[in-house]
């Protein structure tokens, strides 16, 4: 095992989604007038060319929605984006970071749940990959799940990325002369594992049996019946 | 990894494929499962059957997509020249998610996820929800899908009866857009009339259009302005042609006599001569008579014939100016009542035509005439007469120096078609001329100002006249008074020494 270089853990970075490229994860729910619209894609935060007006007037115009919806839809995005360029000056700390991610989603008919590990020191990873890749090997027909994992991976990879900003910041105000940074940043987000701990077999870096199934993707499709049970489940929820 | 450039020029979308159509459809090798071919943008029956002849004969378990004649360069294996040129942000390496391979991806699901069902349009909400990308990627490859007619190209759009539409060379959509059909029918043609169909913008051209005979295109006023038209043409190649008297209604026969008829009798009374008319405005009357061919009303009258034919010649030629000449109109009226009708006529259109065209017409006839030699003497003793009247008409009028012409040009002038060349003593003569009639316009004006002159003294002369009189009554009434004041002061005199006496 090659050690890993120090300064990975120590040199705080500039935030930004650890991907290669630095997309925004948008979620949209928007309500009006009994109409809802739930839509979840990528957004390319740094092109000058994109017009946020410009793409809610086509979703909508696209999809026949009341004209209320480009106005709600442009304004969706905005603060989304806003949110993400308020992250955008500050530093967050990598230190050494393998996170496991979990997929647990319903695109139409298909559904899927999988879990796996993701090094978010690597900028140069790319969630459009993985799901392309994805979705090939596992032969999904529905083009529409594509989209929905590498948005998933991404959600939680922004999510992530929060958090190791605000504990750049507590560490910060924190004394200093505190040993082992990556230490306490393993502590605070409860999420990240020790390499350490991780790859305890000295022998091979192979995955235990018994971890096998959790780490296992599993796809399903399912019968109109229980889409519509699922659906009639989620809507119950917030009421 | 580009293919091969095809013939035509390409240029990028944002300023309008501006190529000539190509005549005959081009085949592309089949890849994958389909094989393209590219129907011309004329109208094709069917999507299986090319109206133009192919070169090749297409297989026949192969399903043919269409895309117009301007994207023949496209293929689905590679990328071409002019998709790098036109989206470069994917072909220079600035960021790490835009390189070839993805866009290819995007491009080529976009394009097979059309192609799975070619007749109904694809939304581009449908598309960026299967593709695995960030959205603004898939908008831009989908908008310049969109735009070289790659996708949402459907030659059935094509089959609607447009007037223009061979010689359109932007892409269908508007075809399909624009119901030039039903534009056709809702405009209730009273008579029979030409419509007019821009040719680029698919719009019914309402006040005026430019129409290029040479191509046979026609353009309504916007498109000819924003330059809309195709590589080959220029600005100059178009004419402009009037539309709104044509659109509406066309002038029969027995209009255009009842208006000569009226403009005979009334002259310049247009209302009158609307009403004789009957069913048009005065406007239209005068715009329509302006545009009637002069010549064979004066056809009895030779001397007159050609060179008002040549005016009218110029005048149609220059048609721009003429119908849109309320202005010069007026400034005739004072000519108009001259004596000789066919002289205020011949003055009228003058004016119409410009005095430049009008100078030129006249100066050509008068070479014609000088190059002929002696006139006869008929025509010197007419032509005299014609010379006085007009001398005095044209004091009065602004455009004395056209008139010159013009009497010069009725001078003994014969029909004799070639007068090209205006030799310079004629010029000078003509300028000299020019002259003298100024010089004399001046002396008549000396002449009314000193008569004028002279009246005002006569009634200076009285007014000091009439104070004489004033001032000798006056004087003659103090007397009367003082007399009388005196005679008084003596009686009452008298009258105490009367008195003084009996008492």
């Amino acid at each position: 095992m090659k050690p890993l270089p120090s300064t990975s853990s120590k040199t705080p970075v500039k935030f930004r989604m650890p991907t290669s490229e630095n997309l925004v994860p948008i979620r949209l729910d928007i309500e009006v007038g009994g109409q809802r619209f739930k839509d979840a894609f990528t957004w390319n935060i740094s092109d000058p060319d994109s017009e946020v007006s410009v793409f809610a007037k086509r979703t909508q115009k696209d999809l026949k929605l009341p004209l209320a919806f480009a106005t709600q839809i442009a304004q969706s995005i905005q603060t989304q984006q806003t949110e993400f360029r308020s992250y955008k000056g500050q530093e967050m700390l990598t230190g050494e970071k393998i996170v496991p991610i979990k997929l647990d989603l319903r695109v139409n008919r298909t559904l899927i749940k999988d879990q796996f590990l993701w090094d978010l020191n690597n900028f140069d990873s790319d969630p459009e990959e993985f799901s392309k890749t994805f979705c090939n090997d596992l032969g999904i027909e529905d083009p529409e799940v594509g989209p929905a994992v590498a948005f998933a991976i991404r959600e939680q990879l922004y999510e992530i990325a929060i958090q190791s900003v605000a504990t750049a910041r507590e560490s910060r105000n924190a004394k200093k002369g505190r040993r082992g940074e990556y230490s306490s940043i393993s502590r605070s987000t409860g999420a990240a594992l020790d390499l350490m701990k991780l790859f305890s077999n000295r022998y091979s870096g192979v995955r235990k049996r018994k971890e096998w199934d959790v780490f296992e993707p599993m796809v399903d499709m399912l019968s109109n019946e229980e889409v519509a049970a699922l659906e009639s489940m989620v809507e119950r929820k917030p009421r | 990894m580009a293919s091969t450039e095809p013939p035509a020029a390409v240029t990028p979308p944002s300023s309008k494929p501006n190529l000539l159509p190509l005549a005959s459809p081009t085949i592309i090798t089949p890849s994958a499962a389909a094989s393209v071919a590219v129907a011309p943008t004329a109208s094709s029956s069917s999507p299986a059957t090319p109206s133009v002849a192919t070169p090749r004969p297409i297989p026949s378990d192969a399903e043919v997509f269409h895309i117009p004649s301007y994207s023949c360069w496209f293929s689905l294996g590679d990328i071409s020249e002019c998709e790098i040129r036109c989206l470069p942000e994917f072909f220079d390496s600035r960021s790490p998610s835009r390189n070839p391979k993805a866009y290819k991806y995007i491009r080529d699901s976009i394009v097979k996820q059309f192609r799975r069902n070619p007749s109904s349009k694809i939304t581009f909400t449908e598309v960026r929800k299967t593709l695995v990308a960030d959205v603004i990627s898939i908008r831009k490859v989908f908008d310049f899908l969109d735009a070289w007619g790659l996708i949402n190209y459907s030659p059935a759009a094509l089959n609607k009866p447009l007037k223009w539409e061979d010689k359109d060379s932007k892409s269908s959509q508007h075809a399909a857009d624009s119901p030039a059909g039903p534009s056709l029918d809702s405009t209730p043609p009273v008579r029979e009339t030409s419509k007019r169909l821009c040719g680029s913008c698919k719009s019914v051209c309402s006040i005026a259009c430019f129409a290029s005979d040479k191509y046979d295109i026609t353009l309504c006023a916007r498109c000819f302005v924003r330059g809309n038209y195709r590589v080959g043409l220029s600005s100059s190649d178009f004419k402009r042609v009037e539309i709104s008297d044509e659109m509406k209604t066309d002038w029969t026969e027995k209009e255009t006599l009842q208006l000569l008829e009226a403009v005979m009798h009334y002259g310049d009374d247009w209302k009158k001569v609307a009403q004789h008319v009957g069913g048009r405005s005065d406007k239209d009357c005068i715009t329509h008579f302006i545009k009637l061919p002069m010549g064979e009303q004066f056809a009895s009258s030779a001397e007159f014939g050609s060179s008002i034919n040549k005016l009218n010649q110029m005048k149609d030629d220059n048609n721009i100016s003429s119908s849109s000449s309320p202005s010069k109109r007026l400034c005739l009226s004072p000519l108009a009542d001259a004596s000789n009708p066919i002289m205020a006529q011949a003055a009228f259109l003058s004016a119409l035509a410009g005095t430049g065209v009008a100078e030129a017409a006249a100066q050509a006839a008068v070479t014609a005439v000088s190059e002929m030699g002696q006139g006869e003497p008929k025509a010197d003793i007419r032509s005299l007469h014609g010379v006085q009247g007009l001398q005095d008409a044209s004091i009065t009028s602004n455009g004395s120096d056209v008139l010159k012409s013009v009497e010069e040009a009725h001078s003994g002038v014969n029909p004799k078609p070639e007068e090209k060349k205006v030799n310079v003593e004629e010029v000078e003569e003509e300028i000299r001329r020019v002259a003298e009639v100024q010089m004399k316009q001046i002396q008549e004006k000396i002449v009314h100002f000193e008569e004028v002159d002279s009246q005002i003294e006569k009634e200076w002369k009285q007014m000091e006249q009439m104070r004489d009189i004033l001032f000798y009554d006056q004087l003659n009434l103090l007397k009367h008074e003082r007399a009388i004041r005196k005679s008084g002061q003596q009686a009452a005199e008298g009258v105490r020494t009367q008195g003084d006496y009996v008492s």
